[in-house]
């Protein structure tokens, strides 16, 4: 990362299950202003897909980061959604059944 | 950091941006005022995604506003530049119950008569249509004027539109008093300065009685949790990529705390659409708590109604689940689209609940309106705050 992929920000695939490139990325947080990892996963996907951006999470950080002239470590945590891997409808259907 | 402007919308959800989208196209100077660090924050970001028109009972005097906004959507991407992924697909709305065949006949004339072309099909000829869905499934109604949209795409490119239209937006900033002079208001103080201005719209969602109380209003709205999950991609439906349990109409959407049953008491109503990525989206939950948590009954809740009425998404991963709170007027169950008596230049616009992103554009303009023109394109009085005096 870092600056040195700037050459390739067209092709380069920053989340793999949504397929969304860093020039995606970059051109939303300009276009926006956005300042959060979340909100660039609402408008450009990335993180939205099944891994649900544990992989590409901290590029984006590294990468709102560098546009907003800020250190990843300052910007806002980005929020953590349940399930923390996918779960099938039916076992979600039978817990409470479980539970009882 | 002083300034001065004509109208201060408080919150940047949904309704805050679409009203100072519409006031700013009447040529009105706005900011918008909002406590968290970005635009739709809260519950615009935290739901279906649906711009349903038969929603409610053909009675309900939210109609003709579901019908104004479908056509405010048509429009609205490319008026604002940016595709808020708005499609008509159209909505079923269906039960497994056969007891309810002559309820849905009515409800299906009654919908006639307000001129929404709608159509009965029995469960026979949804299935031929739809082979996911369930033997279950008795009767149903169709209607094809019903839409969908990309609710963050939809509140981040009105923001944008009221931006590039000299809107100012002050994120991070709490708004802390509201001056007043001589029963009109004169300006809103934040933490971070004073902002001159005749006119406050409170649009702050399941906050706005906090605003109210800043004018001494008492404003009756009570915060809804709404709990939804989105699966993984499957293969695109047939027919219909937008279905509803016509419970949600029968029934209303309020819990019912004191019932039996978990689902009234969680106030789950199906409501499921499938997204351009193929995902389903599996909502939703209406329920009397301030959490804005993630809790497994509630999942586990709408996980059941959604294999009920398709059964093929057993199998199917959820990926993702999210909440958030709801303004819901505990009175009337209706939207507060209104000026006040006292102090003059105190407008509101929120209560709308499940129907926020919705019915966004059109509460949008009818709050533009009645702020500049003092008169509304459609009647409002059965949102006007007036309609609580007798009931304080």
């Amino acid at each position: 990362m870092g600056n040195k992929t700037e050459k390739n920000e067209k092709n380069n695939i920053i989340c793999r299950c949504e397929e969304i490139t860093e020039q995606e990325i970059r051109d939303a947080i300009r276009e926006f202003d956005l300042k959060t990892v979340d909100d660039v996963k609402r408008l450009t996907r990335a993180g939205m897909g099944l891994c649900q951006g544990r992989t590409c999470a901290r590029l984006t950080a590294r990468i709102l980061a560098e546009e907003t002239k800020r250190k990843a470590s300052e910007l806002y945590p980005p929020s953590r959604r349940p399930p923390t891997r996918p779960v099938e409808i039916e076992s979600l259907a039978r817990a409470e059944e479980i539970e009882n | 950091m002083n300034k001065n402007t004509d109208v201060v919308v408080m919150g940047a959800g949904v309704i805050g941006c679409a009203v100072a989208y519409y006031l700013a196209k009447k040529g009105c100077r706005v900011i918008v005022i909002e406590k968290k660090e970005r635009v739709c924050a809260e519950a615009s970001g935290a739901n279906l995604g649906g711009v349903p028109l038969t929603l409610l009972e053909p009675s309900s005097p939210t109609l003709e506003m579901h019908k104004e906004t479908l056509k405010l959507f048509d429009n609205l991407s490319e008026e604002t530049g940016y595709d808020m992924e708005f499609q008509r697909v159209g909505l079923l709305t269906c039960t497994l119950d056969e007891g309810q065949h002559s309820a849905m006949e009515k409800l299906a004339q009654g919908f006639q008569q307000k001129g929404i072309d709608v159509k009965l099909i029995e469960g026979d000829e949804i299935r031929k249509c739809e082979p996911g869905l369930s033997d279950k499934i008795a009767v149903g109604i169709e209607e094809e004027e019903t839409g969908i949209l990309n609710p963050f795409k939809t509140t981040h490119g009105l923001a944008r539109a009221a931006k590039k239209l000299g809107t100012e937006f002050l994120l991070a900033t709490e708004a802390r008093t509201i001056e007043v002079d001589k029963d009109k208001i004169t300006a809103v103080v934040t933490d971070k300065g004073r902002i001159g201005t005749e006119f406050v719209v409170n649009a702050a969602g399941a906050w706005t009685p906090e605003i109210g109380k800043m004018v001494g209003l008492n404003i009756p709205i009570e915060p809804i949790k709404g709990q939804a999950m989105v699966t993984e991609p499957v293969a695109p439906n047939q027919r219909w990529r937008y279905i509803m349990d016509a419970a949600y109409i029968s029934h209303g959407s309020a819990p019912d705390e004191d019932s039996e049953d978990i689902n009234m008491r969680l106030g789950i109503t199906g409501g499921w659409i499938q997204e351009n990525t193929g995902g389903w989206t599996i909502g939703s939950s209406h329920e009397a708590n301030s959490s804005k948590a993630v809790t497994m009954p509630t999942a586990s809740c709408l996980a059941r109604k959604a294999i009920e009425f398709m059964p093929r998404l057993k199998g199917v991963h959820c990926i993702r689940a999210w909440a958030n709170l709801r303004p819901y007027c505990y009175v009337d169950d209706l939207p507060i689209i209104s000026k006040v008596d006292s102090p003059s230049g105190f407008v509101i616009a929120t209560g709308h609940l499940g129907a926020g992103v919705t019915l966004a554009p059109i509460t949008g303009k009818l709050i533009a309106e009645l702020i500049i023109d003092n008169k509304t394109s459609l009647p409002i009085d059965a949102f006007s705050f007036s309609r609580f005096n007798n009931q304080a």
